[in-house]
């Protein structure tokens, strides 16, 4: 179970172009033509920076928020840096009994070490209060 | 049709419907990489207390996205897009996407943003940021 000893652990950085493969396939996927444009949330498709220790696969886990900000638009054939970072970790008690919060951040540059986007992902993990685990 | 230029605080946002698929699920699941199962297997997702599949929160996100995309047109970009996930949304429903001006100053329109189901309630909220171009 993830706990606050997580905070601050990051990924390695990956580099990576915006393809206009993957782009249209994204495009489609949403609903919309493929204009050549990247549409906004596709920087929520940038998972591959593995954490160590860290999988997004707790059972229920849930997306509570996302945050998303732009220096400049994406544009097909940027290549971009980014790595993800754990910038928060607590426990909360909801009305569905305890849960822990994370907060991930993701920042992604240009190859001139501009800063383009930050987002932030906050992902509510049900607590199995039967475990027994001490809460830090 | 009206120019962003022209929009004054307290002024709705066009209106956008959306009814998520299982199909368009999967097809999101494929291009976005994220094969959480609550997502897939409805199964797993009464076992884990969700009641059933439900659509990633970023598919719901991406539509709330096209609305505004489609309203900017060409005149701005969106520098900021903040969204709270209220609510569950499943395949079937039938999501609203709405929105007004909150502020503007020279060069940003802020806007409060907001989806609903067809049972009224708020299934997620935000603001976004359009810088004019």
């Amino acid at each position: 179970m993830i706990g606050k000893e997580f905070i601050g652990r990051e990924s390695e950085s990956v580099v990576l172009k915006i393809r206009s493969e993957e782009v249209r396939r994204f495009a489609e996927a949403i609903g919309i033509s493929f204009d050549g444009e990247v549409p906004v949330t596709y920087v929520g498709t940038l998972l591959q920076a593995k954490i160590p220790g860290f999988e997004l696969t707790d059972p229920g886990m849930v997306h509570g928020e996302q945050k998303i900000t732009y220096q400049r638009p994406l544009s097909l054939g940027d290549s971009l840096t980014y790595k993800r970072r754990i910038k928060d970790v607590y426990e909360r008690t909801s009305k569905l009994g305890k849960i822990m919060i994370v907060v991930l951040e993701t920042t992604g540059y240009d190859l001139a070490c501009e800063l383009v986007f930050s987002s932030s992902s906050t992902l509510i993990i049900p607590v199995k209060e039967a475990t027994n685990e001490e809460s830090v | 049709m009206k120019s962003l230029f022209n929009y004054q605080v307290s002024d709705p946002l066009p209106i956008r419907e959306w009814v998520p698929s299982h199909v368009q699920i999967r097809q999101y699941a494929e291009a976005s990489g994220d094969f959480n199962p609550i997502h897939l297997d409805d199964n797993y997702a009464r076992q884990v207390g969700l009641g059933g599949m439900i659509a990633h929160g970023m598919l719901t996100m991406a539509q709330m996205a096209v609305m505004l995309t489609e309203w900017i047109g060409k005149e701005g970009r969106i520098s900021k897009l903040e969204v709270r996930f209220e609510q569950v949304v499943r395949p079937g429903d039938k999501i609203t996407f709405s929105g007004s001006i909150r502020a503007r100053s020279e060069n940003i329109i802020e806007c409060d943003i907001e989806a609903c189901n067809d049972k009224e309630e708020i299934v997620l909220t935000g603001l976004v940021h359009i810088k004019q171009e």
